[in-house]
């Protein structure tokens, strides 16, 4: 999930945890400011009243013991009553109780109080209507809720607006800087525009890091690229030497034989400069990619060059591609060597008597050629390592190779986006197959 | 024939000389750029060998003023930096031919061969040997009258390549070079001259014993031509 999306989430949802806590609050809430509302007024008319039973007198209320009783004529919401009261005991409370006044019930918060005037004890009693003390809770409480339900869609709103807004450089970082970010890279480094410390370091960071690989990467490519040309000029000189040599007429054949060896070493180590050259080449992007080819022309021409090699080996070999198969801004040079390796290779590990099946068909509108054959074949951890330079396996090939066929076809195939996808049983036999991207099809 | 070798390797140099004036090549060298300048303006050659990675000099200068002064003789680049866009460019400015080093001085001679013999327009290259009728041009061999179609390219290339160097050893290592010179895959020593000599005489002896394609012992091959 993107940060983005994330941060929304949890705002929204925190957001609306806290909304629906206080609306469940709200009702016992408003009960309780209303309770401490009427009580403090219920004591309030208490003093009132205690006041003016002090001055003007008890007697202007009670007369003859009868009590004395006042409420809202009509709606029956507050009433004052006063009257003797026979026991002898101190009440000062405030609670909830029912009262029949002129036939109607009504619940009433009601304060009682005695007090003592000369030798008599009072109770007096201030009540109000629970209804008339509630009525004001549900107005209250949907305002309450509608006011916060608006209050929480404006706060998810800002916080969604400025989170795309602060999140948008790591957006662009991402998109820019990691998404589909290959090496080499070319393109000058361009600041993403952010307030944002974090992210400013973050962008600096990655910039560092990716001209740190993209270093490192150019100097082994150059290191590679200039160590294998500064070989070609002594290994040149050794080889005119031996040549020269050759031709003398004052050199018997034992030593002959000699030179035949020394010049064979030195081929080695030419083949392998002319790779290592070869490779760094196309990851320097020194080949053009303007020719167009028929691949089925191209591997008749790989086959040709390669017959005699099945031919000692008594090796047949089925070439099935569409005639009608062509190829557009690619470099023939290059594919002719990527299939002389893969054909070779499947010569060279095959078995005596062995098959090379070599057929072409369209998978998802795009060319797709498989290459298998009935060879050793390459065991499931031997699979990943097979494109590293150097890298060889079986122990009776160290003879005739240096490890740099796969890497050669590896680099070929990286050059024009081919995807080579391998799949192998040691001991049946490996199919390499190569899947043409469609911008080399030629419509 | 008259060559001028601009190289600044003198080991390298060396070596060309002593090829070249074995094959019958009068040959001038020079280590720079700047004596080599001197020589194109004032002598005239047949060929001009030239190296591009010269210290003091642009090589591609040279070969422009190698086509100015000495407009008929043929350049050859030799460059240890086969850079693609050189050789390109190298061909635009009216290079005869373009070699990577390390050559074989077999192939430098194949290309000088060709070259002459492509400028003095040589049609009559065909070679008698033994009963066989070995016609360079056209790249067929014959028997008597009947063309022998049964002989494929590569064996045609090897069979020339003897010719080109008749009365020579080449070795393995030499013929492989100049047949598969331009793949470059992962086989050093994996020739396949036997199997190609072996098809060829096979071919060849339906019609009669090919004698002339001689196999030098733990060397290599050789097509002897009394001439």
């Amino acid at each position: 999930m993107r940060l983005g999306t994330k941060l929304t989430l949890f705002n929204t949802i925190s957001k609306l945890v806290i909304v629906v806590l206080f609306v469940l609050l709200l009702p016992s809430l408003i009960r309780n400011i209303n309770q401490n509302y009427t009580d403090n007024w219920l004591r309030s008319q208490k003093d009132k009243v205690l006041k003016l039973v002090k001055g003007p007198g008890i007697k202007n209320y009670i007369q003859n013991g009868e009590g004395y009783g006042s409420y809202n004529a009509l709606l029956k919401e507050e009433y004052v009553s006063l009257e003797v009261d026979s026991v002898d005991t101190d009440i000062d409370t405030i609670v909830n109780e029912k009262r029949l006044v002129e036939g109607d019930t009504i619940q009433y918060r009601i304060l009682s109080h005695t007090f003592k005037t000369g030798k008599t004890n009072y109770l007096l009693e201030i009540g109000k209507s629970v209804d008339t003390i509630n009525e004001t809770a549900a107005p209250l409480q949907s305002i309450a809720f509608e006011i916060l339900l608006g209050m929480v869609l404006l706060t998810i709103l800002a916080d969604q607006i400025y989170s795309t807004y602060v999140l948008r450089p790591l957006g662009l970082i991402i998109k820019s800087k990691l998404i589909g970010h290959k090496f080499p890279h070319h393109t000058p480094y361009k600041k993403v525009w952010t307030t944002t410390s974090d992210f400013e370091y973050l962008d600096i960071s990655i910039h560092k890091m990716i001209q740190t690989i993209e270093s490192t990467f150019q100097k082994e490519r150059e290191f590679i690229s200039n160590a294998s040309h500064e070989l070609m000029t002594p290994i040149s000189i050794l080889q005119s030497k031996i040549e020269n040599m050759f031709e003398r007429e004052d050199i018997i054949d034992e030593v002959k034989v000699r030179l035949l060896e020394m010049q064979k070493i030195l081929n080695r180590l030419k083949s392998i400069t002319k790779t290592l050259l070869l490779i760094s080449q196309i990851e320097n992007d020194q080949f053009l990619k303007e020719d167009k080819v028929s691949l089925a022309i191209l591997i008749h021409e790989v086959y040709d060059e390669i017959s005699i090699r099945l031919q000692e080996k008594n090796i047949t070999c089925e070439i099935d591609i569409p005639e009608e198969w062509q190829l557009a801004g690619a470099n023939k040079f290059l594919l002719f060597n990527l299939f002389f390796n893969l054909i070779n290779n499947a010569v060279k590990y095959n078995k005596e008597g062995g098959e090379i099946k070599i057929t072409g068909q369209l998978e998802n509108k795009t060319f797709v050629v498989n290459i298998a054959d009935t060879g050793i074949g390459i065991s499931t951890e031997q699979l990943p390592h097979v494109f590293n330079r150097f890298k060889k396996f079986s122990q009776s090939l160290q003879q005739d190779s240096f490890g740099l066929g796969l890497p050669i076809v590896k680099s070929i195939a990286d050059f024009h986006h081919i995807k080579i996808e391998i799949s192998s049983e040691p001991g049946i036999g490996s199919t390499f197959k190569l899947i043409f991207p469609v911008e080399l099809m030629e419509v | 024939m008259n060559v001028l070798i601009v190289e600044d390797e003198k080991a390298l140099t060396t070596e060309l000389e002593i090829f070249l004036a074995n094959c019958n090549y009068i040959c001038e060298t020079c280590y720079d750029g700047t004596s080599a300048s001197e020589k194109i303006s004032t002598n005239l050659y047949d060929f001009i060998l030239i190296d591009l990675g010269l210290p003091d000099y642009e090589g591609l200068d040279l070969l422009k003023e190698a086509k100015k002064y000495n407009p008929e003789a043929a350049c050859i680049i030799l460059t240890a930096r086969a850079e693609v866009y050189d050789r390109i460019k190298g061909l635009d400015l009216g290079a005869d031919d373009y070699l990577a080093k390390p050559f074989s001085l077999l192939e430098l001679q194949s290309r000088m061969h060709a070259i002459t013999r492509r400028k003095f327009g040589l049609k009559n290259s065909v070679v008698v040997l033994g009963e066989f009728l070995i016609d360079l041009t056209n790249r067929t061999i014959a028997h008597s009258e009947t063309l022998i179609n049964t002989i494929t390219k590569k064996e045609f290339d090897l069979v020339a390549y003897l010719i080109l160097h008749k009365n020579r050893t080449l070795t393995r290592s030499q013929l492989s070079e100049h047949i598969w010179g331009s793949i470059v895959n992962d086989d050093y020593d994996s020739n396949y001259i036997d199997a190609h000599i072996k098809n060829i005489r096979k071919k060849l002896n339906a019609y009669a014993p090919p004698d002339w394609l001689e196999t030098v012992r733990g060397l290599g091959y050789r097509i002897s031509i009394n001439n």
